[in-house]
């Protein structure tokens, strides 16, 4: 990134900021409808790590019924809002959810349940867990408890639907705002070589995100090797190649 | 008819057809959550999630023919509603008929074969074939029932079609006239709209809901914005071949809720079927009933 790329951000932020203060009393309607619709519409995926998911049928089934509050499971990244990290993350594991928080579109938010997804909680000794989730995702509510009942479960829930709605729930953003940091932690874990199937530095640039941080010595060495994406090669198995 | 006259409606007919499918939907998931013993969504649940997904920040496009495929599926349905006619609203239901409505109404589901292919997603490639598969499945039924019909009225015409009904009274209505086409017609409803049991295309747990696997966002929310068109056509449909249209809104929009009711509350009581099962189910017992209900119409 240049130096007048950034300089050029900063004017944009400027006029964001001046555009804030508006006197007209309409001029964030739109906004807040649409945060308002945002919290009151949540698809989480079915995606569970560890113990707590045990916890999510009662919280969706007909005891706590989630739908009330407009939560319902989704199967795919591409259709959820919510990521819910329940319980230990292993290292092979934690691969699984980053290419999975990178595939959701935002904004997305990221839940930690259970005390696992802390600070490691009763695997803090163990050489194949991945201890604190924050530093490798941006992290917006984390509901502690070993595990949480599903009347937690859901008060962390609306603790988020009350964040969404005043427009605090921003968290996805820091992700772009400081790939650097999460991917040094990523690389830290996985190797030099890790890589993603999504490009985060490029998708930072076209939503107008990047910032300082965004870029440095981890995305330098990423890009030094990094490969670029191929079609996988689709064929029976006991196939043999075509000429 | 002026022209003014006519665009008003060609304008209002989609809008009042997107209002009543969005609770139409309200009530299919509120059905869905009382037989399960649950409370249900709230009230505006379907605009809310319409509202979001279209209100998403970033948004992931496949490229042209994923955007174009969308546009074909929402298409298809705004252009069959423009067909149907409603109390006080005619459209175009004069100069097309049931033959174009029937054309019409296969748009949407080649759109969306076109827009996932270009998601190069194996399960969404999966799952539009289930649905092509499901849809030659309840098309061959679906067209012995309306071939019935426009042979007992004389007409393709579905406007004439509800002055003969409503002339004559609830014993001239075609669920009086031809009851073994009616009974054959409710049971291809519940394959029409794709849901419970018949949903195996879209198969959340196994293929990850096929067709809708890589959509994100506004794609999504098209998706959503198709499904209330969906089932507002079927019910609407069904209301005009089978229960003499409506008078007025009231009994209208009371028929048309009616009708989806029944088979929304049978849905949730069964597992899915699998794709040659639906064929089995829907090439054996609608098709047959429908050929009795046709040879007693033609007698």
């Amino acid at each position: 990134m240049s130096k007048d790329d950034l300089i050029l951000r900063k004017e944009r932020q400027l006029q964001v900021e001046l555009g804030q203060q508006r006197s007209n009393p309409l001029a964030h309607v739109f906004d807040n409808l649409v945060n308002f619709c945002r919290s009151r519409s949540l698809f989480m995926l079915h995606y569970c790590t560890g113990c707590g998911a045990i916890e999510l049928p009662p919280a969706m089934t007909s005891r706590f019924d989630m739908e009330r509050l407009g939560i319902q499971p989704m199967v795919t990244p591409r259709q959820a809002d919510i990521l819910l990290i329940t319980g230990y993350v292993s290292i092979k594991t934690l691969k699984r959810i980053i290419l999975t928080y990178e595939q959701m579109p935002a904004p997305k938010y990221v839940i930690g349940i259970c005390s696992c997804t802390v600070n490691g909680g009763m695997y803090w000794q163990s050489y194949a867990t991945a201890k604190v989730l924050k530093h490798y995702l941006p992290v917006d509510v984390y509901i502690a408890g070993c595990m949480p009942r599903p009347e937690a479960v859901i008060e962390g829930l609306q603790d988020l639907m009350e964040d969404i709605k005043s427009g605090r729930a921003n968290s996805w953003k820091k992700y772009f705002h400081n790939y650097d940091y999460y991917l040094g932690n990523q690389q830290q874990l996985f190797g030099e070589d890790w890589q993603t199937p999504t490009d985060i530095i490029a998708e930072a640039r076209h939503y107008d995100l990047l910032t300082e941080q965004t870029l440095g010595e981890h995305t330098a060495l990423l890009e030094k090797h990094q490969k670029p994406l191929e079609a996988l090669e689709m064929r029976l198995q006991g196939q043999k190649q075509p000429l | 008819m002026s022209v003014l006259h006519l665009i008003l409606e060609l304008i209002l007919m989609p809008l009042v057809a997107f209002v009543v499918g969005l609770a139409l939907v309200l009530m299919m998931r509120k059905i869905a959550a009382r037989l399960q013993r649950r409370v249900g969504p709230p009230f505006l649940q379907p605009v809310y999630d319409i509202i979001k997904l279209y209100g998403k920040d970033t948004q992931i496009s496949h490229g042209m023919i994923h955007e174009m495929g969308i546009i074909m599926a929402v298409g298809g349905y705004i252009a069959a509603e423009t067909l149907l006619p409603v109390p006080g609203m005619s459209g175009l239901a004069d100069k097309g008929g049931l033959v174009t409505l029937a054309y019409v109404l296969m748009i949407p589901s080649l759109g969306l074969a076109l827009g996932v292919g270009q998601c190069a997603n194996p399960n969404g490639s999966i799952g539009i074939s289930r649905a092509l598969t499901a849809m030659l499945a309840y098309d061959v039924p679906f067209i012995l029932v309306i071939f019935g019909v426009a042979w007992m009225y004389g007409t393709t015409n579905l406007a004439d079609m509800i002055a003969i009904q409503q002339q004559g009274g609830p014993q001239t209505w075609g669920i009086m006239q031809m009851p073994l086409l009616a009974l054959a017609g409710l049971l291809t409803l519940p394959a029409m709209m794709g849901k419970h049991p018949y949903e195996i295309y879209v198969a959340p747990a196994e293929i990850a809901t096929g067709p809708m696997v890589e959509m994100s966002g506004k794609f999504m929310g098209g998706l959503f914005v198709m499904q209330c068109f969906q089932l507002y056509t079927v019910g609407v449909l069904y209301t005009t071949l089978f229960l003499g249209g409506g008078e007025n809104w009231l009994t209208f929009l009371l028929k048309v809720f009616a009708v989806l009711a029944i088979p929304m509350s049978i849905a949730y009581l069964f597992p899915r079927y699998r794709t040659e099962d639906v064929l089995r189910l829907m090439w054996k017992w609608p098709v047959l009933i429908g050929l009795l209900g046709l040879a007693v119409v033609m007698k």
